[in-house]
């Protein structure tokens, strides 16, 4: 056996120094990975304790309707061209409420609003919608209808008979069935959308998206004038 | 498991909060902790990067959230982080901010658009059946919906890469 030089002995000592940083950031990394891994798990046994049982929500098929529809499907609302659907007769749709009440579209003067709750858009219409009744709404002849369409019993505001009631409206309501037959037999392609009808029955107005309140007076007395 | 998965998304974006106000402190006051800068924030940044790329996913294959236009751009500019940030890690690159920062700038210009349109549903149009960038898909403790989640995630990892320059 040969004695170490003084360099090998210095050479030895470095590479105990080095191996034992190495097991100093192994150990480190493994408390730092280890309480990582504690806080996941415990954000997970916070949220199913907090969240709790959800099974109770009303299905898609509970809240959809029947919608029968007669007449031809109106063209899509065309991108700032004149509507072609404008002088159509409005398709008829028959179907009822939330509540089994025969509710109908497209048989005399109707201001109609398809709506789908899930849509933040006309969430934040829908209020606007109910302060214009409260103040008066629609002429006596005008009938002021919504259609609820798009249903989604995954998204938010879900059901839309709560969603109604929660917003304070309580007029007619036609419920579209899983299909959205209503919305797509009038070509629209978005929520919220308007549409007027005249008295005999044809198309006068249709429109996509949220409207100034100004309007709704205005829409209304397109309906009974024409 | 839906629900739980959302709320566990919503406890770890408070917590990566309370991270991100912790570390600007840090840097603000030039006093960043060694071990932060060393082993903790390249790590840290690059496990909050995989949770949101894994819980995006999830919400989108798994839950069926449609995942809108301005959600995409969002991913674009987060699901790279994950390697970015697992290599610097590995590597203990301390100068990762320089590629890591421009991704998060964007992503977090996104989201705070995306904020925006939540809370302004006339901002962005009518709301087409597939993916409108207005619907709130998920709403945690009254304000973490997912593009605030998504900012959340695109400062903390902009600070913590910050934190781990080397002096």
């Amino acid at each position: 056996m040969t004695t170490p030089t003084k360099n090998a002995r210095a050479e030895a000592r470095r590479k105990e120094r080095e191996e034992q940083r190495r097991a100093e950031v192994k150990r480190q990394r493994l408390i730092y990975g280890g309480i990582g891994a504690a806080v996941v798990v415990l954000a997970v046994v916070i949220a199913a304790v907090s969240v709790g049982e959800t099974d109770d929500r009303v299905s898609l098929s509970e809240v959809a309707g029947d919608v029968e529809v007669d007449g031809d499907t109106l063209p899509p609302i065309p991108d700032g061209a004149a509507d072609p659907a404008v002088g159509q007769p409005a398709p008829l749709l028959s179907g009822a409420d939330f509540g089994g009440t025969p509710i109908t579209v497209g048989d005399g003067a109707q201001l109609v609003s398809f709506v789908a709750s899930w849509c933040p858009a006309c969430d934040a219409e829908l209020p606007l919608v109910v302060d214009w009744l409260d103040a008066g709404g629609p002429p006596e002849d005008v009938q002021f209808v919504m259609v609820s369409t798009n249903h989604d019993d995954s998204r938010q505001n879900w059901p839309p008979q709560d969603w109604f009631a929660a917003a304070g409206y309580t007029g007619d309501v036609l419920v579209d069935d899983v299909a959205s037959s209503a919305f797509r037999a009038y070509g629209l392609t978005a929520t919220p959308s308007w549409v007027v009808i005249s008295d005999d029955g044809e198309v006068l107005f249709r429109a996509s998206g949220m409207i100034d309140p100004a309007e709704f007076d205005t829409l209304a007395e397109l309906a009974a004038a024409g | 498991m839906i629900a739980v998965a959302e709320r566990t998304f919503g406890l770890l974006a408070l917590l990566a909060i309370v991270v991100a106000l912790a570390t600007i402190v840090a840097l603000v006051r030039r006093r960043v902790p060694d071990w932060l800068r060393d082993d903790v924030a390249l790590p840290l940044a690059a496990a909050i990067a995989a949770t949101a790329t894994g819980g995006s996913l999830l919400l989108s294959e798994v839950a069926g959230y449609l995942p809108c236009t301005l959600c995409w751009y969002q991913r674009i500019a987060m699901y790279p982080l994950v390697v970015i940030l697992a290599v610097a890690a590995v590597r203990g690159d301390g100068d990762v901010w320089r590629t890591v920062l421009p991704l998060t700038g964007i992503g977090s210009a996104i989201a705070v658009w995306h904020i925006a349109i939540e809370n302004n549903p006339a901002w962005g149009g009518p709301c087409e059946d597939a993916a409108p960038c207005t619907i709130i898909w998920v709403e945690e403790f009254g304000f973490l919906t997912l593009p605030t989640m998504a900012l959340v995630a695109f400062v903390t990892i902009s600070v913590l890469s910050l934190a781990a320059r080397r002096p």
